[in-house]
């Protein structure tokens, strides 16, 4: 009996390290800097939201507060699945003053580009919100519990690896500063077609996301983020997209595909880098998405 | 089903207790087993909504329990086994177990006519049968598509137009270690290292044993059947330093190898799209993962094999610490190595037959080595690519001593160079295992000459590296402590080393463990 009773002493010192570590990694949770952290700590009053995928980054944010002097958030992520965007936005319009206005970049409903297991990525956060806990219960019910039993377990993931990264410093000032390869432009003919997938289901989620923040009083600008000029032909169902997205949330989108023109504003076919994104923050200010509060 | 999955922990939670209950006097494991299966069902519908009362699993334990009662102590722990591992095996596709019971009996019963027959030429051709049978199979499940494949791309070269049918055959899981260990069994017999075995059940259990039937190690009968005879009771110190290694198994595949796997797959998928910087680091990461997933493996089935009551022989050591090719060879899938090399390199000559002749025998060993991972040429070329240094070290190893020696360096920075000189050309072997094609295992060469591409900014995801290349700190630097620490030895002396040990491992498992990508990468061979 009693050699096996270092088997209870490993479970109860392992529990006691996962409480202990837990304890100071949601410290660490709390006190980030991090876009998401901040989002759930309610200390990211603006008056301007961007959200989108990874094409929603770049140096928006920055370069919106710099053009304007309105204070700019942006929920973007790698590969974010609708779902998820929707759930943070209501979070951020549940826990904050509703921000003037939100541009959403729609390209983000595409359902083989996205993350699917994004979501549980924010297990970390999900003590904070009872939205995404359910969320998360409903699409990984076991990564969820295994979150309740270890709170390691629930600290397991890239996204926490960048809470903790911007654990003292700000995230604001993320930029994409590479410029597309010579070898990319030169190749851009024998990429192959780029075609959204999407269903109602998520239709849905945008438009339930979309009513959401209109009546919290936030103007709501649905947009196309621009894509390399040569690119764009390979979109084969972007109009298709487009059409669904205006019918079932009635926004009209704002369609910015060709608004950067040259080669060097961008990263990559799908992605502006700091110049182009300075371009096309220009041409939102220009038509007015952003430009009503222009100091 | 895998080691690291829910079926997995259900069925060990039902097969330890089970397998530990064949002593009269040990009833209260059968309960404990009953009782577990009871409870994991519970916690399975709860969690899932699905099935309550699986009659068919608690038939086939009341059937194995009373079985195991029936035939006694020593035969009712062989069925236990027999019976756990097919069903360890056969949750993959129960299909799969025909294969195993078929290439069991051929070798059961061909060792017993070996071991009978005193004609030295009708012993040679029952153990030429064997070998033709075993490699058939092999050839059939494992190399059909590749040779017909290869045959028609050969013949389009030459101008034809061949219409061939290549079947879709699926490859059985493990099929390449346990037809090896099949085979060696009733070479083993021949050549009369051993005595046939004349107890089925007991021959069954071996060739499927659990823990290494789908990634090895590869076991020889003459070290393994013996252990089949005796009882294998419960033993606190066998659970105790089984679990250490098992938990240090867990650690390298599910922390190290999976965490390492999402930079590795997107570099090897598309390497044209990738610098320079991105390219090293994913070859080096590779180099990395293959050996924490595989040697996890081993670690894992040596873990389970202990708590048993089983000892398999180590598979890696440290192979990334190799001064030369040769050494490499003894430490990484050391279970392989030596069965290529006590079935294939020596009866070919081995060293004996002067220089050429090894050369010779050096090439085809590790050309077949090669072709044994997998249908495609990369693996052959990888293959090729290690007969060549083993050659190049037996041509050049001298003179190289000699000018190391001129040049008065301290020793230990001779070791350090070494090291790396085998690192260096063992990571570039790797690169044509990992790619599915030359042409790709070619992009990612020219991406890595490709200087003006190693600029930090083009890094495809700085987390995933960090978090890398802190996981292979870790990984080496217990590696290293190890050979003057000796933690396994530690742990086994101290308890509070141990608890200490065990509860760090967990949380590490926990915090850094990847849960998602499931399989190891050596299922596949």
């Amino acid at each position: 009996m009693k050699k096996s009773l270092w088997i209870l002493g490993t479970i109860a010192l392992a529990l006691l390290i996962d409480r202990a570590c837990g304890m100071f990694l949601s410290k660490i949770t709390k006190e980030s800097q991090f876009r998401y952290s901040r989002l759930y700590n309610g200390n990211e009053e603006v008056d301007v939201l961007f959200v989108g995928n990874s094409r929603g980054l770049s140096f928006f944010q920055p370069y919106t507060e710099e053009k304007t002097g309105h204070s700019t958030a942006n929920l973007s992520y790698n590969g974010m699945p609708i779902e998820l965007a929707a759930t943070l936005v209501q979070d951020y319009l549940d826990r904050h003053k509703a921000p003037k206005v939100m541009v959403m970049d729609l390209t983000l409903l595409d359902s083989v580009r996205m993350d699917n297991k994004l979501a549980y990525q924010f297990n970390h956060y999900s003590p904070y919100s009872g939205r995404l806990s359910k969320l998360l219960k409903q699409e990984f019910k076991n990564d969820y519990y295994a979150g309740q039993l270890s709170q390691l377990y629930r600290h397991n993931s890239e996204v926490f690896q960048r809470t903790f990264f911007y654990w003292k410093k700000t995230d604001k000032d993320w930029l994409l500063d590479r410029v597309i390869s010579q070898e990319m432009l030169a190749n851009v003919a024998k990429h192959e077609n780029l075609r959204f997938h999407y269903d109602s289901k998520m239709l849905n989620h945008l438009t339930e996301m979309v009513k959401y923040a209109q009546n919290k009083g936030t103007r709501v600008e649905l947009v196309v983020n621009p894509y390399y000029p040569e690119f764009i032909p390979k979109l084969t169902n972007i109009d298709t997209l487009v059409m669904d997205v205006e019918r079932t949330s009635g926004v009209t989108v704002r369609r910015y595909t060709s608004a950067v023109q040259p080669a060097e504003a961008f990263g990559d076919y799908q992605h502006v880098n700091k110049v182009g994104a300075k371009l096309y923050v220009d041409k939102l200010v220009e038509d007015g998405v952003l430009s009503k509060w222009t100091k | 089903m895998i080691f690291n999955s829910l079926p997995f922990f259900v069925f060990i939670g039902i097969f330890l207790p089970l397998f530990f209950s064949t002593k009269r006097s040990e009833s209260l494991w059968t309960w404990a087993s009953i009782g577990f299966a009871t409870l994991a069902e519970a916690v399975l519908w709860y969690g899932t909504s699905q099935g309550w009362w699986n009659w068919p699993i608690h038939g086939l334990i009341l059937a194995t329990t009373i079985g195991s009662r029936i035939l006694g102590p020593l035969k009712g722990q062989h069925l236990i086994s027999l019976v756990g591992s097919y069903v360890f095996y056969g949750w993959w596709d129960w299909k799969f177990l025909f294969l195993v019971g078929f290439s069991t009996l051929l070798d059961f019963t061909l060792g017993l006519l070996v071991d009978r027959e005193s004609e030295k030429k009708r012993r040679r051709k029952m153990m030429i049968l064997s070998i033709f049978m075993n490699l058939g199979f092999l050839a059939f499940f494992k190399y059909f598509n590749f040779f017909i494949d290869s045959a028609a791309q050969f013949l389009l070269a030459l101008g034809f137009e061949p219409h061939m049918t290549t079947l879709k055959i699926i490859l059985p899981i493990g099929i390449s270690f346990y037809t090896f260990q099949s085979m060696s069994y009733v070479i083993d017999v021949y050549r009369r290292h051993m005595p046939a075995e004349k107890n089925f059940l007991k021959y069954a259990a071996f060739v499927s044993f659990w823990p290494q039937l789908v990634a090895g190690p590869i076991v020889r009968a003459k070290d393994f059947l013996p252990q089949f005879n005796h009882n294998h009771g419960f033993d606190w110190d066998r659970v105790i330093t089984g679990t250490g290694r098992i938990l240090w198994g867990f650690f390298k595949k599910c922390v190290v190898a999976d965490s390492l796997s999402p930079f590795v797959d997107q570099i090897f998928m598309e390497p044209d799209a990738f610098t320079s910087i991105n390219l090293l680091i994913g070859v080096i990461f590779y180099s990395f993962q293959i050996y924490c997933d595989f040697s996890g493996y081993s670690d894992i089935a040596i873990g389970f094999a202990r708590v048993l009551g089983f000892k398999f022989n180590e598979n890696f050591r440290t192979p990334y610490f190799s001064q030369n090719f040769s050494e490499f060879w003894q430490r990484w899938h050391i279970s392989l190595s030596s069965w290529l090399r006590d079935y294939l390199y020596i009866p070919l000559g081995g060293n004996r037959q002067g220089k050429l002749g090894t050369y010779r025998n050096n090439m085809i060993t590790m050309l077949l080595g090669g072709l044994w991972h997998g249908a495609n040429w990369t693996f052959m070329f990888w293959g090729f690519l290690h007969g060549m240094y083993l050659i190049a070290q037996r041509q050049l190893g001298r003179p190289f001593g000699t000018l190391m020696t001129g040049l008065h360096f301290p020793k230990a920075m001779k070791v350090a160079f070494n090291i790396a000189l085998t690192y260096f050309f063992t990571c570039l072997a790797w690169i044509f295992f990992r790619a599915t094609s030359f042409d790709k295992a070619i992009d990612v060469i020219v991406g890595l000459t490709t200087w003006s591409g190693y600029t930090i900014v083009s890094m495809m995801n700085k987390f995933w590296v960090v978090k890398g290349v802190l996981l292979i700190g870790l990984l080496l630097a217990v590696e290293v402590t190890d050979l003057k620490m000796h933690w396994n030895w530690l742990a086994h002396r101290s308890i509070t080393f141990r608890i200490a040990a065990y509860a760090t491992l967990l949380a590490l498992i926990a915090f850094f463990g990847s849960f998602g990508s499931g399989a190891f990468i050596y299922f596949q061979f």
